[in-house]
């Protein structure tokens, strides 16, 4: 019987229970027709006074640290594609403090799935995708201008190399949620983490000595968009960091799915 | 007329409430001085690339005190109005914000300062007095000073009136989350938070200067340093005249679209 239940559990099990989720979602947001396009707008908005804020940089500056209007541009949009799923399918993790805090946690913890996976899956943002076109634009024009060759391997490259950089945004936030099991009203710690994505777009190269290390490291930003770029922009020297993001990504994401997963658990203990 | 004591209440009360949370308060400074070490770095680069010292008579010192202190200025003027009423809204609370023998409006504002002057020690003041470590003495000390603090609770005003102005709308739709980072997004970005109004572009800037929104953190910021003329009586009350006229039109403008708005609300059972 067990082997059974264990057996049926794989990634199929996991993808159709996520398309059922998604689904009643999408459904119960049908319904407020009004708040989707306010929201959507609202994020377009937020996209184009990034957008415009770059613009009026490089309007007085022409380069940054040797990188050129282009290259930030070419960042910048792989810093938008690679920040679009945090947005799209972990937004849940803005509500886990109310649901901690009220109680409704405990719903979570009586499925017999994933407590992480149930949770995340239940929001899906769609606004999100508008950022997704947004960065899309972006990193085509920017890698047509720049030249970078289109072959197979340069694209799937890229693929491997956005999929796995936006894991790190994923894990500092995923983190950054999870302090509310251990304290209370911890908002805040979520909005500060969330703001340092800001700083992604721009080349890591111009910090320098502890910083260097706390933004490679601590807090990752220089892997959202700097070392995984540089294999595209700089194919002839390209830093060991570089090829090994994929890797740090996924070790990012697993110590923070962990870390959720011990609040849970300690969650659990307290009872309510 | 409400009796100054009631007004203090709420202050103190304010105040009490937010020494509950000394937490959030350590990690928001602590933020601040991470987020101070990142403009740095960055604008640090910037200038360097760029080979001169000053763009359109910012210095590397003026840019990054500048956004550091909009970073720090943005913490302590943040209210959740827009957020707190369309919950009270929501839940039907409001009822009992309407029926206190006080104005809604007043008693909202006054809430809201004890919280404002914890800030203001325990964030604002020690960003403010690392920044002007930092960059050794570019923060000029002397009667600038009395005049930003002047024109910090102008802005202070002026941002607590938009708020007021944007909230009430919370009664036609149930989008908080649109409606809240439409007006933070123009206001961060028309107010030269994001990158100082200095660097926009001619065309652009003129007219910027024609909305509220630099009344928030251009004018005080532009003050602090004592540029455009502000260091003299007549660069700096005309700006100080601004602000003052933005509070006024705004306040007049919330206020009438608050007396509209508030016909709407009907709160089911309670």
């Amino acid at each position: 019987m067990e082997v059974q239940m264990k057996k049926k559990r794989g990634l199929r099990f996991y993808l159709s229970i996520y398309k059922k989720i998604l689904i009643q979602d999408l459904k119960s947001k049908m319904s407020y027709r009004a708040d989707f396009v306010i929201s959507t707008f609202g994020m377009v908005l937020t996209n184009i006074s990034g957008f415009i804020t770059f613009m009026i940089l490089f309007h007085n500056f022409p380069s940054v640290n040797g990188w050129d209007y282009h290259h930030m541009l070419f960042l910048y949009g792989f810093s938008l594609i690679a920040l679009t799923p945090v947005q799209c399918f972990f937004d849940n993790n803005w509500n886990l403090r109310f649901m901690v805090r009220s109680g409704d946690f405990i719903k979570y913890c009586f499925r017999p799935i994933n407590v992480f996976f149930y949770f995340i899956s239940e929001v899906f943002d769609v606004k999100g995708l508008g950022q997704f076109a947004f960065g899309l634009g972006t990193f085509i024009y920017a890698w047509n201008k720049i030249g970078i060759p289109v072959t197979v391997v340069n694209i799937a490259e890229a693929v491997l190399f956005l999929l796995t950089a936006s894991l790190f945004m994923i894990a500092l936030m995923n983190l950054a949620a999870a302090t509310c099991f251990w304290i209370i009203n911890s908002g805040y710690v979520m909005v500060i983490m969330f703001r340092f994505k800001d700083f992604a777009k721009y080349p890591a190269s111009i910090f320098s000595g502890v910083f260097r290390f706390i933004f490679t490291f601590l807090i990752p930003i220089a892997f959202v968009a700097y070392y995984p770029s540089l294999v595209f922009v700089t194919p002839d020297h390209v830093p060991l960091l570089s090829w090994l993001s994929p890797f740090i990504g996924i070790a990012f994401f697993y110590v923070s799915y962990k870390f959720w997963m011990l609040g849970v658990r300690r969650y659990d203990f307290t009872g309510s | 007329m409400t009796s100054i004591r009631k007004l203090t209440a709420l202050t103190r009360a304010g105040v009490i409430e937010s020494l509950q949370f000394r937490l959030g308060t350590a990690v928001t400074l602590f933020a601040n001085l991470i987020y101070l070490a990142l403009v740095y770095f960055l604008w640090k680069a910037i200038y360097d690339s760029s080979g001169v010292d000053a763009v359109n008579g910012m210095t590397f010192y003026d840019t990054m005190i500048y956004l550091i202190l909009a970073t720090a200025i943005f913490n302590l003027l943040e209210m959740f109005i827009v957020w707190d009423m369309s919950r009270a809204i929501q839940s039907g609370e409001i009822i009992m914000h309407l029926l206190k023998p006080m104005r809604y409006r007043l008693y909202t504002f006054w809430s809201y300062s004890g919280s404002h002057v914890i800030s203001f020690f325990l964030t604002f003041l020690p960003t403010f007095i690392v920044v002007a470590i930092i960059t050794k003495g570019a923060i000029p000390m002397g009667w600038n000073l009395l005049y930003f603090m002047i024109s910090l609770i102008l802005a202070l005003i002026v941002n607590y009136n938009i708020e007021m102005l944007v909230a009430p709308i919370c009664l036609y739709t149930e989008s908080t989350w649109g409606i809240n980072i439409v007006k933070e997004t123009i206001v961060l970005l028309l107010s030269g938070a994001s990158i100082p109004l200095a660097f926009f572009p001619e065309g652009f800037r003129r007219v910027v200067e024609y909305l509220p929104f630099r009344a928030v953190y251009d004018i005080p910021l532009t003050v602090l340093l004592g540029k455009n003329g502000t260091d003299t009586l007549q660069g700096l009350l005309p700006r100080l005249g601004v602000q003052l006229f933005w509070c006024i039109v705004l306040m007049i403008l919330g206020n009438l679209f608050w007396n509209v708005a508030v016909k709407r609300i009907t709160v089911n059972g309670g």
